[in-house]
């Protein structure tokens, strides 16, 4: 069994992959080691089917049953997709608003090759040159809260540095959009795939975005939301698309992987093109990371178990942790609680785990006039970048901004419109639904059974619109990944454990958003007699605001220019380590005004040219 | 019957089990037990058009070399004849672990045991076990759309019809009606009726119920068992003259009200209910109502929706018309496999 290799990398997702596509192009040898399996798509899979299905009960499957010890939802319910964990083996415990642990499906990504980008809906956005450089942005500002202010920071690299990347990533992973009207810079061109046709019902959002950006006196007009989707034959991945392209619209995307492989999973862009070319390349699916130990500055031996468990080493010249923010975090914490210098190397300025970051979110949802098909659609149709301008920010008195686009994949199906009832997030899937009762338009409830269930139907079938907003949250120290003192997986390693608040100014800005996302209906429908606005919110409340994610998961280990403000440097690698770089999320000293897919994997590409002249 | 085998390599068996059942501590343990033996699509070839097989992947779990011979020996296959598992190498390292593909028709349930170093053995992880005639405990399984009753029985299934029917859409006149001439529809393509199996025009759901208790949901049959006793007491009561399943709409619509209240209020009490058996009958309405859905609407692998008569329900009830043509608002056939659906590239 080979144990050495000019480069390891832990995990198969949006950081690891760009920097074994590049690394393995160039010649050198790689190898992955990835804790899930790998699931194909149709074209390389045994009788040309898929391990991923479209089926409503693979992406948010049967009832399991918390049952871990100490945990304050002992007992619940919850409902997970076939690519996610076992709480009950692998939990993410996070502290609720009543101090009470509370175990959560929130955070978790996919374990899986590819890791998140198999189940996300594909939103590739880029962020803003404002984005990157928010302590620059608010220095001086009088509308601003001191801590807020304080505690902002740029990007220790500038958009322009990025910009190329992220044409590279735009076109290595493939991504269908339009570039027009976005108000990010495109130094080096367009590289989007066209977009395929939108789904009738996103007229409303696309008529309501046009009416706002004219409301906010930017006359800023909507994109086509980026989506990694390819909608053309893809040279660098070798995928080629069916007949007609747009039988990609399933509505069986987000939370599901692709059975055709047409949504571009780090797996399918970057990963099998370099088992198919023949490099010196090597991923070890089903194989779990436990620790890394070093060598004075060296990282020396990564540790996995193969997937009979069995302990078992790699070497690498270079090593690459990129298994999702809260778990590489967790993955060097359990690495230093083993060895004093491990812990005095990746966390002698007390930084690792803090500021942990994911979005500020949420969104407005009406039902439209008309009726549509829904479930042919991808995740989202058109975006606007009118309320991330500096002038937009401003006038607000706030901080930072984010992007907004419209949903069209949510309840396009029987079963996802019964269980995302009255939901937003994981933890509460079904729960509205099995209470039974059905607010109507009119105001008045009527049982959600037999006349009442049609009665539901016959308002809500094809009907729902929601747009959303995915915006920068405040940094807070104390916002935090730490391991769990008492709760262990099943191999008996401490589990995460997230700590985190909302800010007020976090507050603010979610009010702000919600309500633009709430005119974007307005604007877009309001005239019509059928239009019912269903309402407006950030995820700020409710019993389990302070476990949202978005599974966006970021921070804990910025980088950054002074070792003292900073877990890695520049080009991701840990201050006080000659050969270990961290390049998911976690690397993000701000969380970024949209997904944060692109700019992973943009920012891997950029780690990768470093990479490649240090072997 | 002879077997068929579907070769797999190694790490098609790691890809199903390691999440699942690698961990520290005794081997028999794991997450999710239900999901083994493996029900999956058949990976074959040639795929015949109609789809008739399941693939069924066996795996046992020992510790790395501690077992040398695992086989099979089940009536999927001729009986007395053990089908060996091969051992499943990482790397060219034993992992413990044996597998094997069968394809096996859709719609059957089989009995098997291990046969592990010449013991015979029941599956550890599997839950579900029968004891036959004879008294001996075997190990179960059963393919996609199986249709016959398999943990409940037969008053319990003729209440719970009655019960799914008070919050599913189908009891509604004009569902009525779809149904009726859905299902003439399918008898006259489909000779072969028995496929279709209903007490009642519904679609299903209640067979689906009874596969997701006999399954993935094992943890909630005894809160059917228990409830659908209490349900048969209490109806019993409010009308001894009939049998319960036979009650008129009216006896089921007051009893679900009922069992809606909140049961921590003493005037809510329902004569007849043993409170100290089941304290909480809200709670089995709310399972329930999760339960009937998935049964009506989740793929007809489930063994529910049967024909896909839910989904083809929505897509006759919503429509539209343009330039005097009528096109479904749910044309849900587009992204599917044959031959439920139509789409040309996803098998």
């Amino acid at each position: 069994m080979r144990t050495q290799f000019d480069l390891v990398i832990i995990g198969s997702g949006a950081g690891g992959s760009p920097i074994a596509n590049r690394l393995a192009k160039a010649g050198k040898s790689v190898l992955i080691l990835e804790k899930g399996p790998l699931f194909r798509p149709s074209y390389q899979a045994p009788g040309r089917r898929s391990e991923f299905r479209r089926d409503e009960l693979i992406s948010d499957g049967p009832e399991k049953i918390l049952n871990i010890d100490g945990v304050a939802n002992k007992g619940a319910s919850y409902y997970s997709s076939h690519v996610e964990p076992d709480l009950n083996d692998e939990p993410h415990v996070y502290r609720g608003p009543d101090s009470a642990d509370r175990a959560t499906i929130e955070g978790y990504t996919a374990q899986v090759v590819g890791g998140g980008t198999q189940l996300y809906g594909g939103v590739s956005l880029r962020y803003t040159p404002t984005d990157l450089r928010l302590k620059s942005f608010n220095d001086g500002r009088a509308d601003i809260p001191d801590d807020v202010r304080r505690e902002a920071r740029d990007w220790p690299i500038p958009y322009d540095v990025l910009d190329r990347y992220y044409a590279e990533a735009e076109d290595l992973v493939g991504i269908n959009g339009t570039r027009a009207n976005q108000i990010k810079p495109f130094l080096t061109g367009d590289h989007y795939q066209p977009p395929l046709s939108p789904n009738p019902i996103s007229q409303y959002a696309k008529a309501g975005m046009e009416a706002l950006g004219k409301q906010l006196g930017s006359n800023i007009e909507p994109y086509r939301t980026p989506l990694a989707v390819i909608t053309r034959d893809h040279a660098p991945s070798y995928r080629t698309v069916p007949k007609d392209p747009e039988t990609a619209k399933t509505s069986y995307v987000n939370r599901y992987g692709d059975p055709l492989g047409l949504k571009s999973s780090t797996w399918v862009a970057l990963l099998s093109p370099i088992v198919k070319e023949g490099h010196d390349f090597e991923i070890r699916p089903n194989c779990i990371v436990t620790r890394l130990t070093n060598d004075g500055a060296k990282v020396n031996r990564v540790y996995y178990l193969d997937p009979a468990g069995t302990e078992r080493f790699v070497e690498g010249k270079l090593v690459v942790v990129a298994c999702s923010a809260i778990e590489s975090i967790r993955l060097l914490m359990l690495s230093g609680a083993e060895s004093p210098d491990f812990r005095q190397r990746i966390n002698g300025n007390g930084l690792l785990g803090h500021y942990f970051l994911t979005h500020c979110f949420g969104g407005a949802r009406a039902l439209v006039p008309g009726r549509f098909d829904k479930s042919k659609a991808l995740d989202a149709d058109y975006a606007t970048d009118c309320c991330a301008t500096d002038d937009f920010l401003k006038a607000q008195g706030l901080w930072a901004g984010g992007a907004i686009y419209n949903n069209t994949s949510d309840q396009a199906l029987p079963l996802s419109m019964f269980r995302t009832f009255g939901s937003t997030d994981l933890d509460s899937l079904w729960k509205a639904f099995m209470g039974g009762m059905y607010p109507q338009p009119d105001g008045t409830t009527v049982p959600m059974r037999g006349e009442g269930f049609v009665t539901y139907l016959d308002q809500e079938f094809g009907r729902g619109l929601s747009v959303s907003f995915m915006a920068n949250q405040v940094l807070q120290r104390d916002n935090r990944i730490e391991l769990h003192p008492t709760v262990k997986d099943k191999w008996g390693r401490r589990v995460a454990y997230v700590i985190k608040t909302w800010h007020p100014h976090d507050k603010k800005l979610m009010d702000v958003f919600a309500n633009q996302c709430g005119n974007v209906l307005r604007l877009g429908a309001g005239n019509d007699p059928s239009f019912f606005f269903e309402g407006q919110g950030g995820i700020y409340s409710g019993d389990t605001a302070l476990a949202r994610m978005a599974n966006h998961i970021l921070g804990g280990a910025r980088f950054g220019t002074d070792p003292n403000d900073s877990v890695l440097d520049t080009n991701n690698r840990a201050w006080n380590f000659d050969n270990l770089y961290v390049t998911d999320g976690a690397f993000m000293p701000t969380s970024g005004g949209g997904n944060p897919t692109m700019t992973i994997e943009a920012n891997s590409f950029r780690v990768a040219d470093h990479l490649l002249t240090r072997v | 019957m002879p077997v068929r085998i579907v070769e797999k390599d190694d790490q098609d068996f790691l890809n199903l089990c390691t999440k699942y059942l690698s961990r520290a501590g005794d081997p028999s343990a794991s997450a999710e037990a239900w999901r083994f033996p493996v029900i999956d699509v058949f990976r074959g070839s040639p795929l015949d058009p109609n789809d008739p097989d399941n693939e069924v992947v066996f795996i046992y779990k020992a510790a790395p070399g501690t077992t040398t011979q695992v086989g099979v020996l089940g009536s999927f296959a001729t009986l007395y004849q053990t089908v060996p598992l091969k051992p499943v190498r990482f790397l060219g390292e034993d992992t413990g672990y044996f597998g094997l593909s069968v394809a096996v028709p859709k719609g059957q349930a089989h009995i098997y045991q291990y046969v592990v170093d010449g013991k015979l053995t029941l599956d550890p992880i599997n839950p579900q076990r029968v004891v036959l005639e004879n008294g001996k405990t075997w190990s179960r399984f059963f393919t996609d759309s199986y249709l016959q009753p398999m943990v409940l029985e037969l008053w319990e299934l003729k209440l719970l019809y009655r019960l799914t029917e008070q919050i599913l859409p189908f009891r509604v006149a004009e569902a009525e009606l779809f149904l009726q001439q859905f299902y003439n529809y399918l008898d006259r393509q489909d000779k072969d009726a028995s496929k279709v199996y209903r007490l009642d025009e519904s679609v299903g759901e209640v067979n689906a119920i009874d596969k997701l208790l006999a399954r993935e949901e094992r943890h909630r049959l005894s809160d059917y068992h228990v409830c659908l006793k209490q349900i048969d007491t209490v109806l019993r009561k409010r009308n001894s003259s009939m049998e319960p399943s036979e009650l008129s709409k009216e006896f089921f619509n007051d009893l679900y009200n009922d069992m809606a209240q909140d049961a921590a209020n003493p005037a809510n009490r329902i004569d007849g209910w043993d409170y100290g058996a089941y304290a909480n009958p809200p709670f089995f309405l709310y399972i329930l109502r999760r339960h009937a859905v998935t049964g009506a609407f989740a793929h007809p692998k489930y063994a529910g929706n049967v024909g896909a008569a839910g989904w083809a329900y929505l897509s006759e009830k919503y429509f539209e018309v343009k330039d005097g043509q009528r096109s479904t608002l749910f044309d849900w056939r587009a992204a599917l496999e044959k031959p439920l659906g139509t789409n040309e590239d996803y098998l």
